[in-house]
Protein backbone atom coordinates (compact mmCIF):
# COMPACT_ATOMS: atom_id res chain seq x y z
CA UNK A 1 0.00 0.00 0.00
CA UNK A 2 1.34 3.44 -0.79
CA UNK A 3 1.42 6.68 1.15
CA UNK A 4 -1.14 7.74 -1.33
CA UNK A 5 -3.51 5.35 -0.71
CA UNK A 6 -3.67 6.00 3.21
CA UNK A 7 -6.38 8.94 2.92
CA UNK A 8 -8.10 7.67 0.24
CA UNK A 9 -12.02 7.41 0.75
CA UNK A 10 -13.08 6.05 -2.15
CA UNK A 11 -12.80 2.14 -2.52
CA UNK A 12 -10.94 1.38 -5.77
CA UNK A 13 -13.58 0.40 -7.96
CA UNK A 14 -11.49 -1.40 -10.40
CA UNK A 15 -10.21 -3.97 -7.76
CA UNK A 16 -11.41 -7.65 -8.27
CA UNK A 17 -13.08 -7.60 -4.34
CA UNK A 18 -15.37 -4.27 -5.03
CA UNK A 19 -16.05 -5.85 -8.98
CA UNK A 20 -16.87 -8.79 -7.35
CA UNK A 21 -19.08 -6.96 -4.59
CA UNK A 22 -21.06 -5.04 -7.72
CA UNK A 23 -21.96 -8.23 -9.59
CA UNK A 24 -22.76 -10.00 -6.55
CA UNK A 25 -25.51 -6.84 -5.93
CA UNK A 26 -26.23 -6.75 -10.00
CA UNK A 27 -27.16 -10.41 -9.66
CA UNK A 28 -29.34 -10.29 -6.49
CA UNK A 29 -31.37 -7.01 -7.88
CA UNK A 30 -31.96 -9.34 -11.44
CA UNK A 31 -33.23 -11.76 -8.99
CA UNK A 32 -35.64 -9.45 -7.00
CA UNK A 33 -36.85 -7.79 -10.48
CA UNK A 34 -37.75 -11.12 -11.99
CA UNK A 35 -39.32 -12.69 -8.69
CA UNK A 36 -41.17 -9.28 -7.82
CA UNK A 37 -45.11 -9.73 -7.74
CA UNK A 38 -46.41 -8.57 -10.83
CA UNK A 39 -43.32 -9.02 -12.71
CA UNK A 40 -44.17 -11.12 -16.05
CA UNK A 41 -43.60 -14.24 -15.43
CA UNK A 42 -40.56 -15.66 -13.67
CA UNK A 43 -38.68 -17.72 -16.14
CA UNK A 44 -34.90 -18.40 -16.84
CA UNK A 45 -35.06 -16.57 -20.16
CA UNK A 46 -36.19 -13.33 -17.97
CA UNK A 47 -33.92 -14.12 -15.60
CA UNK A 48 -31.07 -14.10 -18.29
CA UNK A 49 -31.68 -10.52 -19.99
CA UNK A 50 -32.30 -9.02 -17.08
CA UNK A 51 -29.15 -10.09 -15.94
CA UNK A 52 -26.81 -9.35 -18.64
CA UNK A 53 -28.59 -5.68 -18.36
CA UNK A 54 -27.58 -5.20 -14.62
CA UNK A 55 -24.28 -6.46 -14.75
CA UNK A 56 -23.26 -4.38 -17.54
CA UNK A 57 -24.86 -1.40 -15.73
CA UNK A 58 -23.20 -2.15 -13.05
CA UNK A 59 -19.62 -3.08 -14.54
CA UNK A 60 -20.58 0.03 -16.66
CA UNK A 61 -21.24 2.36 -13.89
CA UNK A 62 -17.92 0.40 -11.84
CA UNK A 63 -15.90 1.73 -14.97
CA UNK A 64 -16.88 5.37 -15.05
CA UNK A 65 -16.47 5.21 -10.91
CA UNK A 66 -13.01 3.87 -10.80
CA UNK A 67 -12.12 6.78 -13.80
CA UNK A 68 -13.11 9.25 -11.81
CA UNK A 69 -11.61 7.91 -8.76
CA UNK A 70 -8.65 10.27 -8.59
CA UNK A 71 -10.45 13.45 -9.25
CA UNK A 72 -13.45 12.45 -6.70
CA UNK A 73 -11.00 11.56 -3.80
CA UNK A 74 -9.72 15.30 -4.06
CA UNK A 75 -12.59 16.56 -2.81
CA UNK A 76 -14.18 15.97 0.83
CA UNK A 77 -15.94 12.34 1.48
CA UNK A 78 -19.64 13.90 1.87
CA UNK A 79 -19.33 15.91 -1.56
CA UNK A 80 -17.37 13.17 -3.09
CA UNK A 81 -19.78 10.57 -2.46
CA UNK A 82 -22.53 12.62 -3.26
CA UNK A 83 -21.34 13.62 -6.88
CA UNK A 84 -20.33 9.61 -7.12
CA UNK A 85 -23.78 8.97 -6.60
CA UNK A 86 -25.15 11.12 -8.85
CA UNK A 87 -22.61 9.94 -11.79
CA UNK A 88 -24.40 6.27 -11.36
CA UNK A 89 -27.47 7.46 -11.49
CA UNK A 90 -26.63 9.80 -14.30
CA UNK A 91 -24.97 6.67 -16.26
CA UNK A 92 -27.44 4.61 -15.54
CA UNK A 93 -30.36 7.01 -17.09
CA UNK A 94 -28.09 7.14 -19.87
CA UNK A 95 -27.63 3.37 -20.41
CA UNK A 96 -31.67 3.14 -19.96
CA UNK A 97 -32.40 5.42 -22.30
CA UNK A 98 -29.56 4.03 -24.96
CA UNK A 99 -31.12 0.62 -24.67
CA UNK A 100 -34.67 1.54 -25.12
CA UNK A 101 -34.07 3.50 -28.23
CA UNK A 102 -32.18 0.18 -29.12
CA UNK A 103 -35.18 -1.79 -28.17
CA UNK A 104 -37.55 0.70 -29.82
CA UNK A 105 -35.48 0.23 -32.95
CA UNK A 106 -35.33 -3.35 -33.03
CA UNK A 107 -38.79 -4.08 -31.70
CA UNK A 108 -38.02 -6.33 -29.41
CA UNK A 109 -40.19 -5.60 -26.62
CA UNK A 110 -38.11 -6.43 -23.47
CA UNK A 111 -38.29 -2.83 -22.57
CA UNK A 112 -41.95 -3.11 -22.45
CA UNK A 113 -44.96 -1.44 -24.03
CA UNK A 114 -47.23 0.83 -23.00
CA UNK A 115 -47.36 2.43 -19.58
CA UNK A 116 -44.34 -0.16 -18.60
CA UNK A 117 -42.23 1.55 -21.39
CA UNK A 118 -42.39 5.42 -20.39
CA UNK A 119 -41.90 4.05 -17.00
CA UNK A 120 -38.65 2.10 -17.91
CA UNK A 121 -36.11 4.98 -17.73
CA UNK A 122 -37.46 6.76 -14.56
CA UNK A 123 -37.65 3.51 -12.97
CA UNK A 124 -33.97 2.32 -13.79
CA UNK A 125 -32.77 5.71 -12.21
CA UNK A 126 -34.96 5.29 -9.20
CA UNK A 127 -33.81 2.05 -8.39
CA UNK A 128 -30.22 3.06 -9.73
CA UNK A 129 -30.38 5.89 -7.01
CA UNK A 130 -31.42 3.31 -3.81
CA UNK A 131 -29.23 0.75 -4.51
CA UNK A 132 -26.58 3.07 -5.15
CA UNK A 133 -26.56 4.93 -2.10
CA UNK A 134 -27.04 1.50 -0.14
CA UNK A 135 -23.78 0.75 -1.93
CA UNK A 136 -21.72 3.37 -1.83
CA UNK A 137 -22.65 3.50 2.06
CA UNK A 138 -21.36 -0.08 2.60
CA UNK A 139 -18.14 0.56 0.35
CA UNK A 140 -17.54 3.56 2.53
CA UNK A 141 -17.82 2.33 6.00
CA UNK A 142 -15.81 -0.71 5.14
CA UNK A 143 -13.02 1.86 3.86
CA UNK A 144 -13.27 3.82 6.40
CA UNK A 145 -12.61 0.47 8.85
CA UNK A 146 -9.85 -0.23 7.07
CA UNK A 147 -8.11 2.95 7.11
CA UNK A 148 -8.78 3.33 11.11
CA UNK A 149 -7.12 -0.51 11.67
CA UNK A 150 -4.23 0.82 9.12
CA UNK A 151 -3.85 4.10 11.32
CA UNK A 152 -4.39 2.55 14.69
CA UNK A 153 -1.41 0.09 13.92
CA UNK A 154 0.83 2.54 12.33
CA UNK A 155 0.34 4.95 15.49
CA UNK A 156 1.14 1.85 17.32
CA UNK A 157 4.07 1.42 16.36
CA UNK A 158 5.55 5.30 16.09
CA UNK A 159 4.54 5.02 19.91
CA UNK A 160 6.75 2.13 20.30
CA UNK A 161 9.59 3.24 18.56
CA UNK A 162 10.29 6.56 19.93
CA UNK A 163 11.48 5.53 24.10
CA UNK A 164 14.38 6.09 25.52
CA UNK A 165 14.59 6.05 29.29
CA UNK A 166 14.96 9.71 30.58
CA UNK A 167 17.43 8.69 33.42
CA UNK A 168 19.53 7.56 30.82
CA UNK A 169 19.70 10.73 28.60
CA UNK A 170 20.07 12.95 32.08
CA UNK A 171 22.58 10.24 33.42
CA UNK A 172 24.74 10.81 30.21
CA UNK A 173 24.59 14.37 30.13
CA UNK A 174 26.09 14.01 33.86
CA UNK A 175 28.93 12.22 32.74
CA UNK A 176 29.39 14.56 29.26
CA UNK A 177 29.41 17.61 31.69
CA UNK A 178 31.87 15.73 34.19
CA UNK A 179 34.18 14.89 30.89
CA UNK A 180 34.73 17.65 29.67
CA UNK A 181 36.49 18.69 32.43
CA UNK A 182 39.18 15.84 32.09
CA UNK A 183 38.90 13.85 29.07
CA UNK A 184 37.52 16.28 26.02
CA UNK A 185 37.96 14.00 23.94
CA UNK A 186 35.76 11.18 25.33
CA UNK A 187 33.22 13.87 25.95
CA UNK A 188 33.24 14.14 22.34
CA UNK A 189 32.72 10.50 21.27
CA UNK A 190 29.93 10.60 24.00
CA UNK A 191 27.74 13.32 22.40
CA UNK A 192 28.58 11.71 18.73
CA UNK A 193 27.34 8.07 20.25
CA UNK A 194 24.53 9.92 22.18
CA UNK A 195 23.64 11.92 18.73
CA UNK A 196 23.20 8.64 16.99
CA UNK A 197 20.90 6.76 19.64
CA UNK A 198 18.80 9.65 19.75
CA UNK A 199 18.52 10.43 15.73
CA UNK A 200 16.98 6.59 15.54
CA UNK A 201 14.56 7.39 18.91
CA UNK A 202 13.50 10.31 17.26
CA UNK A 203 12.55 8.44 13.99
CA UNK A 204 15.11 10.44 11.61
CA UNK A 205 17.15 7.54 10.41
CA UNK A 206 13.89 6.21 8.61
CA UNK A 207 11.89 3.08 9.46
CA UNK A 208 14.21 0.83 7.61
CA UNK A 209 18.22 0.32 8.80
CA UNK A 210 20.11 -2.97 8.86
CA UNK A 211 21.08 -5.24 11.39
CA UNK A 212 25.11 -4.15 11.02
CA UNK A 213 23.67 -0.23 11.68
CA UNK A 214 21.69 -1.33 14.36
CA UNK A 215 25.12 -3.36 15.87
CA UNK A 216 26.70 -0.08 15.36
CA UNK A 217 23.92 1.74 17.42
CA UNK A 218 24.44 -1.09 19.91
CA UNK A 219 28.07 -0.58 20.26
CA UNK A 220 27.24 3.03 20.52
CA UNK A 221 24.80 2.60 23.33
CA UNK A 222 27.52 0.16 25.34
CA UNK A 223 30.08 2.63 24.99
CA UNK A 224 28.10 5.39 26.64
CA UNK A 225 27.15 3.08 29.46
CA UNK A 226 31.04 1.77 30.36
CA UNK A 227 31.81 5.22 30.69
CA UNK A 228 28.99 5.30 33.48
CA UNK A 229 29.64 2.15 34.79
CA UNK A 230 32.98 1.84 34.63
CA UNK A 231 34.26 -1.50 35.20
CA UNK A 232 31.04 -2.78 36.45
CA UNK A 233 30.15 -3.39 32.91
CA UNK A 234 32.04 -5.67 31.15
CA UNK A 235 31.18 -7.40 27.85
CA UNK A 236 31.49 -10.54 25.53
CA UNK A 237 30.28 -10.12 21.91
CA UNK A 238 30.45 -12.70 19.54
CA UNK A 239 28.41 -11.44 16.87
CA UNK A 240 30.20 -12.24 13.75
CA UNK A 241 28.40 -14.74 11.82
CA UNK A 242 25.63 -12.34 11.56
CA UNK A 243 24.38 -10.93 8.06
CA UNK A 244 25.39 -6.90 8.41
CA UNK A 245 23.26 -6.59 5.77
CA UNK A 246 19.94 -7.48 6.81
CA UNK A 247 16.75 -5.20 6.76
CA UNK A 248 15.18 -4.61 10.39
CA UNK A 249 13.59 -1.64 11.82
CA UNK A 250 15.99 0.53 13.57
CA UNK A 251 16.00 0.15 17.80
CA UNK A 252 15.38 -3.21 17.67
CA UNK A 253 17.87 -4.06 19.55
CA UNK A 254 19.16 -1.65 21.43
CA UNK A 255 16.45 -1.31 23.95
CA UNK A 256 17.06 -5.08 24.74
CA UNK A 257 20.94 -3.94 25.65
CA UNK A 258 19.37 -1.00 27.60
CA UNK A 259 16.94 -3.42 29.34
CA UNK A 260 19.66 -6.08 30.09
CA UNK A 261 22.33 -2.75 32.00
CA UNK A 262 18.86 -1.61 33.08
CA UNK A 263 17.79 -4.32 35.24
CA UNK A 264 20.42 -6.69 35.43
CA UNK A 265 24.29 -4.84 35.49
CA UNK A 266 23.35 -1.97 36.99
CA UNK A 267 21.34 -3.23 40.58
CA UNK A 268 24.60 -5.22 40.95
CA UNK A 269 27.01 -3.71 43.08
CA UNK A 270 29.93 -5.12 41.35
CA UNK A 271 28.47 -5.26 38.02
CA UNK A 272 28.39 -8.08 35.38
CA UNK A 273 29.05 -9.47 32.48
CA UNK A 274 26.77 -8.56 29.28
CA UNK A 275 26.64 -11.26 26.73
CA UNK A 276 25.80 -10.93 23.08
CA UNK A 277 25.14 -13.83 20.56
CA UNK A 278 24.33 -14.29 17.50
CA UNK A 279 24.08 -17.57 15.20
CA UNK A 280 22.99 -19.16 12.15
CA UNK A 281 20.46 -21.64 13.63
CA UNK A 282 17.91 -24.06 11.71
CA UNK A 283 15.69 -21.45 9.56
CA UNK A 284 16.57 -18.33 10.49
CA UNK A 285 19.07 -16.26 12.84
CA UNK A 286 19.11 -15.82 16.38
CA UNK A 287 20.90 -13.21 19.05
CA UNK A 288 20.95 -13.76 22.40
CA UNK A 289 21.44 -11.01 24.91
CA UNK A 290 22.57 -12.04 28.56
CA UNK A 291 22.77 -10.61 31.45
CA UNK A 292 23.18 -11.60 35.26
CA UNK A 293 20.39 -10.82 37.34
CA UNK A 294 20.24 -9.74 41.59
CA UNK A 295 19.38 -12.22 43.75
CA UNK A 296 16.44 -10.71 45.02
CA UNK A 297 14.86 -9.07 41.80
CA UNK A 298 14.61 -5.26 42.41
CA UNK A 299 11.11 -3.76 41.28
CA UNK A 300 11.91 -1.29 38.75
CA UNK A 301 9.21 1.07 37.07
CA UNK A 302 8.46 -0.49 33.48
CA UNK A 303 9.99 -4.04 34.24
CA UNK A 304 9.37 -5.85 30.93
CA UNK A 305 7.75 -3.01 29.34
CA UNK A 306 10.63 -3.07 26.90
CA UNK A 307 10.48 -6.64 26.03
CA UNK A 308 6.74 -6.28 25.43
CA UNK A 309 7.32 -3.18 23.35
CA UNK A 310 10.02 -4.72 21.02
CA UNK A 311 7.42 -8.14 20.52
CA UNK A 312 4.89 -6.06 19.32
CA UNK A 313 7.13 -4.68 16.81
CA UNK A 314 8.60 -7.10 15.68
CA UNK A 315 4.89 -8.99 14.98
CA UNK A 316 4.14 -6.14 13.47
CA UNK A 317 7.35 -6.12 10.92
CA UNK A 318 7.77 -9.79 11.10
CA UNK A 319 4.56 -11.63 11.49
CA UNK A 320 4.90 -14.89 12.99
CA UNK A 321 8.24 -15.70 11.51
CA UNK A 322 10.26 -13.94 13.98
CA UNK A 323 10.05 -14.43 17.59
CA UNK A 324 10.95 -12.84 20.97
CA UNK A 325 11.90 -15.36 23.50
CA UNK A 326 12.74 -14.36 27.11
CA UNK A 327 14.15 -17.09 29.16
CA UNK A 328 14.75 -16.18 32.63
CA UNK A 329 17.84 -18.90 34.17
CA UNK A 330 19.42 -19.79 37.86
CA UNK A 331 21.16 -16.23 38.47
CA UNK A 332 20.51 -14.62 34.72
CA UNK A 333 18.24 -13.64 32.18
CA UNK A 334 18.71 -14.02 28.22
CA UNK A 335 16.34 -12.25 25.34
CA UNK A 336 16.54 -14.61 22.05
CA UNK A 337 15.12 -12.37 19.41
CA UNK A 338 15.02 -15.35 16.49
CA UNK A 339 14.42 -13.87 12.70
CA UNK A 340 13.72 -15.64 9.83
CA UNK A 341 16.55 -16.24 7.46
CA UNK A 342 15.67 -13.88 4.58
CA UNK A 343 14.01 -10.29 6.15
CA UNK A 344 11.09 -9.51 4.29
CA UNK A 345 11.54 -5.94 4.45
CA UNK A 346 14.71 -6.73 2.19
CA UNK A 347 12.12 -6.24 -0.39
CA UNK A 348 12.72 -2.13 -1.73
CA UNK A 349 10.23 -0.06 -0.44
CA UNK A 350 7.78 1.56 -3.10
CA UNK B 1 32.24 22.94 55.76
CA UNK B 2 32.64 19.31 55.49
CA UNK B 3 31.27 17.18 52.61
CA UNK B 4 30.88 13.37 51.69
CA UNK B 5 30.28 12.85 47.95
CA UNK B 6 27.56 9.36 47.79
CA UNK B 7 27.21 8.08 43.68
CA UNK B 8 27.81 4.59 42.10
CA UNK B 9 29.33 5.96 39.14
CA UNK B 10 32.36 7.20 39.33
CA UNK B 11 32.38 10.18 36.61
CA UNK B 12 29.41 11.40 38.30
CA UNK B 13 31.82 11.56 41.77
CA UNK B 14 33.98 13.17 39.89
CA UNK B 15 32.25 16.02 37.99
CA UNK B 16 30.55 16.72 42.13
CA UNK B 17 33.83 16.67 43.36
CA UNK B 18 35.54 19.23 41.02
CA UNK B 19 32.64 21.35 41.33
CA UNK B 20 32.82 21.52 45.20
CA UNK B 21 36.73 22.67 44.90
CA UNK B 22 35.09 26.11 43.41
CA UNK B 23 32.93 26.56 46.36
CA UNK B 24 34.54 28.20 49.29
CA UNK B 25 34.02 26.84 52.25
CA UNK B 26 33.34 23.26 51.00
CA UNK B 27 35.76 20.23 51.55
CA UNK B 28 35.70 16.96 50.33
CA UNK B 29 36.15 14.72 52.88
CA UNK B 30 35.22 11.18 51.67
CA UNK B 31 33.43 9.65 48.70
CA UNK B 32 31.85 6.42 48.82
CA UNK B 33 30.56 4.18 45.70
CA UNK B 34 27.71 2.67 47.58
CA UNK B 35 25.10 2.85 50.41
CA UNK B 36 26.86 0.51 52.38
CA UNK B 37 30.19 2.39 52.10
CA UNK B 38 28.79 5.63 53.14
CA UNK B 39 27.24 3.96 56.34
CA UNK B 40 30.54 2.62 57.14
CA UNK B 41 32.80 5.76 56.37
CA UNK B 42 30.16 8.48 57.58
CA UNK B 43 30.68 7.81 61.77
CA UNK B 44 34.64 8.32 61.65
CA UNK B 45 34.42 11.21 58.70
CA UNK B 46 31.71 12.99 60.57
CA UNK B 47 30.52 14.82 57.39
CA UNK B 48 28.36 18.17 57.69
CA UNK B 49 26.72 17.09 54.41
CA UNK B 50 25.99 13.96 52.18
CA UNK B 51 25.96 14.94 48.77
CA UNK B 52 23.35 11.68 47.68
CA UNK B 53 22.43 9.98 44.85
CA UNK B 54 19.42 8.03 45.19
CA UNK B 55 19.47 5.36 42.36
CA UNK B 56 22.49 2.66 43.48
CA UNK B 57 22.55 -0.70 43.49
CA UNK B 58 21.56 -3.03 46.38
CA UNK B 59 20.71 -0.34 48.63
CA UNK B 60 19.87 2.91 47.23
CA UNK B 61 20.19 6.53 48.39
CA UNK B 62 17.39 6.57 50.18
CA UNK B 63 17.32 3.64 52.62
CA UNK B 64 21.08 4.83 53.44
CA UNK B 65 19.56 8.11 54.40
CA UNK B 66 17.18 6.62 57.05
CA UNK B 67 20.48 4.74 58.46
CA UNK B 68 22.10 7.88 58.27
CA UNK B 69 19.50 9.33 60.99
CA UNK B 70 20.70 7.03 63.75
CA UNK B 71 23.90 8.68 63.79
CA UNK B 72 24.27 10.56 67.04
CA UNK B 73 25.16 13.46 64.86
CA UNK B 74 23.30 13.18 61.25
CA UNK B 75 24.54 14.82 58.45
CA UNK B 76 21.98 16.95 56.84
CA UNK B 77 21.60 15.35 53.50
CA UNK B 78 21.17 16.77 49.77
CA UNK B 79 19.94 14.29 46.80
CA UNK B 80 21.43 14.45 43.51
CA UNK B 81 19.85 12.45 40.87
CA UNK B 82 18.92 11.95 37.38
CA UNK B 83 15.12 12.54 36.90
CA UNK B 84 12.88 13.88 39.25
CA UNK B 85 10.65 11.12 39.54
CA UNK B 86 11.67 10.51 43.61
CA UNK B 87 11.46 14.10 44.52
CA UNK B 88 8.31 13.16 46.63
CA UNK B 89 10.05 10.16 48.61
CA UNK B 90 13.41 12.50 48.98
CA UNK B 91 11.09 15.11 51.00
CA UNK B 92 9.85 11.99 52.86
CA UNK B 93 12.64 10.97 54.03
CA UNK B 94 13.11 14.88 55.28
CA UNK B 95 16.21 15.86 53.01
CA UNK B 96 17.20 19.37 53.18
CA UNK B 97 17.83 19.66 49.30
CA UNK B 98 17.15 17.78 46.17
CA UNK B 99 19.38 18.61 42.76
CA UNK B 100 18.93 16.99 39.37
CA UNK B 101 22.21 15.98 37.36
CA UNK B 102 23.69 17.53 35.54
CA UNK B 103 24.26 19.63 38.61
CA UNK B 104 24.90 23.20 38.31
CA UNK B 105 27.35 24.95 40.28
CA UNK B 106 25.33 27.71 41.60
CA UNK B 107 22.49 25.20 42.52
CA UNK B 108 24.84 23.24 44.57
CA UNK B 109 25.85 26.52 46.22
CA UNK B 110 22.34 26.97 47.01
CA UNK B 111 22.17 23.28 48.21
CA UNK B 112 25.23 24.22 50.85
CA UNK B 113 23.95 26.92 52.06
CA UNK B 114 21.08 25.50 52.89
CA UNK B 115 22.52 22.47 54.85
CA UNK B 116 24.76 25.18 56.55
CA UNK B 117 21.45 26.75 58.10
CA UNK B 118 19.57 24.28 58.59
CA UNK B 119 22.43 20.68 59.53
CA UNK B 120 21.37 17.62 59.82
CA UNK B 121 18.34 17.93 62.81
CA UNK B 122 16.26 17.60 59.92
CA UNK B 123 16.53 13.91 59.13
CA UNK B 124 16.86 12.86 62.99
CA UNK B 125 13.29 14.22 63.28
CA UNK B 126 12.01 12.38 60.20
CA UNK B 127 13.82 8.63 61.90
CA UNK B 128 11.27 6.04 61.56
CA UNK B 129 8.13 8.12 61.39
CA UNK B 130 5.44 7.30 58.57
CA UNK B 131 4.65 4.76 56.53
CA UNK B 132 7.71 4.01 54.74
CA UNK B 133 9.53 1.88 52.10
CA UNK B 134 10.51 -1.57 53.78
CA UNK B 135 14.32 -1.19 54.21
CA UNK B 136 16.74 -3.98 52.67
CA UNK B 137 18.70 -3.45 55.57
CA UNK B 138 18.36 -3.16 59.49
CA UNK B 139 21.12 -0.24 60.77
CA UNK B 140 22.52 -0.84 64.09
CA UNK B 141 25.07 1.24 65.91
CA UNK B 142 27.87 -0.12 67.77
CA UNK B 143 30.41 2.16 69.61
CA UNK B 144 30.34 4.69 67.40
CA UNK B 145 29.76 3.36 64.05
CA UNK B 146 27.14 2.36 61.79
CA UNK B 147 26.54 -1.94 61.61
CA UNK B 148 24.08 -3.05 58.33
CA UNK B 149 21.94 -6.54 58.87
CA UNK B 150 20.50 -7.86 55.72
CA UNK B 151 17.19 -8.01 56.09
CA UNK B 152 17.20 -11.44 54.54
CA UNK B 153 19.59 -12.61 57.39
CA UNK B 154 17.40 -11.95 60.21
CA UNK B 155 16.59 -15.47 61.73
CA UNK B 156 14.26 -13.49 64.79
CA UNK B 157 13.89 -10.30 66.44
CA UNK B 158 13.23 -10.12 70.11
CA UNK B 159 12.57 -6.97 72.60
CA UNK B 160 14.41 -6.60 75.47
CA UNK B 161 13.12 -3.34 77.86
CA UNK B 162 13.68 -0.30 75.23
CA UNK B 163 15.73 -2.30 72.43
CA UNK B 164 14.87 -4.90 70.09
CA UNK B 165 18.00 -7.60 69.84
CA UNK B 166 18.91 -8.92 65.74
CA UNK B 167 19.74 -11.85 66.02
CA UNK B 168 21.20 -12.69 63.02
CA UNK B 169 23.55 -15.11 60.65
CA UNK B 170 26.70 -13.30 62.21
CA UNK B 171 25.63 -12.83 65.65
CA UNK B 172 23.20 -9.84 67.80
CA UNK B 173 22.93 -6.54 67.73
CA UNK B 174 21.04 -3.83 69.67
CA UNK B 175 18.30 -1.33 67.71
CA UNK B 176 16.02 0.82 69.61
CA UNK B 177 13.07 0.68 67.34
CA UNK B 178 9.66 -0.29 68.59
CA UNK B 179 9.32 -3.70 67.40
CA UNK B 180 4.83 -2.55 66.47
CA UNK B 181 6.90 -0.81 63.71
CA UNK B 182 9.50 -3.30 62.41
CA UNK B 183 6.16 -5.49 62.24
CA UNK B 184 4.18 -3.52 60.54
CA UNK B 185 7.34 -2.30 58.29
CA UNK B 186 8.22 -6.28 57.29
CA UNK B 187 4.67 -7.82 58.15
CA UNK B 188 5.24 -10.47 54.83
CA UNK B 189 8.76 -11.55 55.98
CA UNK B 190 8.20 -12.08 59.69
CA UNK B 191 5.46 -13.63 61.98
CA UNK B 192 4.86 -12.56 65.81
CA UNK B 193 4.91 -15.34 67.58
CA UNK B 194 4.87 -13.98 71.54
CA UNK B 195 4.25 -10.24 72.51
CA UNK B 196 8.23 -9.65 72.24
CA UNK B 197 9.32 -11.86 69.36
CA UNK B 198 9.07 -11.68 65.79
CA UNK B 199 10.41 -14.90 63.59
CA UNK B 200 11.43 -14.73 60.07
CA UNK B 201 8.54 -16.71 58.34
CA UNK B 202 11.54 -18.79 56.28
CA UNK B 203 12.99 -19.86 59.54
CA UNK B 204 10.62 -21.50 61.25
CA UNK B 205 10.81 -25.19 60.82
CA UNK B 206 7.78 -26.42 63.37
CA UNK B 207 6.05 -26.08 66.50
CA UNK B 208 6.80 -28.93 69.47
CA UNK B 209 4.82 -29.30 72.79
CA UNK B 210 7.11 -29.41 76.17
CA UNK B 211 5.42 -31.36 79.23
CA UNK B 212 4.51 -28.80 80.97
CA UNK B 213 1.80 -27.70 78.07
CA UNK B 214 3.62 -24.42 76.54
CA UNK B 215 4.44 -24.60 72.99
CA UNK B 216 8.00 -23.78 71.70
CA UNK B 217 8.66 -22.64 67.91
CA UNK B 218 11.29 -24.16 66.43
CA UNK B 219 13.68 -22.41 64.38
CA UNK B 220 16.46 -23.77 61.28
CA UNK B 221 19.12 -22.06 62.98
CA UNK B 222 21.22 -24.39 65.40
CA UNK B 223 18.29 -25.53 67.33
CA UNK B 224 16.87 -22.61 68.59
CA UNK B 225 13.70 -22.47 70.21
CA UNK B 226 11.17 -19.94 71.01
CA UNK B 227 8.32 -19.35 73.22
CA UNK B 228 4.73 -19.13 71.55
CA UNK B 229 1.78 -17.36 73.03
CA UNK B 230 -1.09 -18.34 73.34
CA UNK B 231 -2.56 -15.57 71.21
CA UNK B 232 -0.24 -16.41 68.27
CA UNK B 233 -0.74 -20.13 68.66
CA UNK B 234 -3.79 -20.59 66.26
CA UNK B 235 -2.65 -18.41 63.63
CA UNK B 236 0.79 -20.10 63.55
CA UNK B 237 -0.56 -23.69 63.65
CA UNK B 238 -1.93 -23.03 60.02
CA UNK B 239 1.64 -21.23 59.16
CA UNK B 240 3.12 -23.98 59.46
CA UNK B 241 0.52 -26.50 58.13
CA UNK B 242 1.40 -25.20 55.16
CA UNK B 243 4.82 -25.15 55.13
Amino acid sequence: MSDADDHRWLPPFCSLPTLFAVMLVAELVALIVVLAPGADGATLMRLGIVSVYLQWLGLLNAVVLCSLRGALDRLTPRSGLLIAWLVMIGVTTLAALLIQTMDRALALGLTGSGAAAARFVPANAVLCALIGAALLRYLFVIEQWRERVRAASKAQVDALQARIRPHFLFNSMNTIASLIRTRPADAERAVEDLSDLFRAALGASGARGTLGEELERVDHYLRIESLRLGPRLAVRRDLDALPRAYALPPLLLQPLVENAIHHGIEPLPEGGTLDLTGRRVDGGWEIAIGNPCPAQPVRRAGNGHAIDNIRARIGYHFGDRAALIAAPGDGCFRVIVRLPLESPMNVPAQ
Amino acid sequence: MKVLVVDDEPLARERLVALLGEIDGARVVGEAGSGAALLEAAPALQPDVVLLDIRMPAMDGLEAARHLAALEAPPAVVFCTAYDEHALAAFDVHAIDYIVKPVRAERLRQALDRARRYGGEQLRRAGGSGPERQRTHLCARVRGSLVLVPIGEVAYLQAEDKYVVIHHARGQVLIEEPLKDLEEEFGDRFVRIHRNCLVARDRLVGLLRTPDGRTLARLDADGVELEVSRRSLPGLRKLVKNL
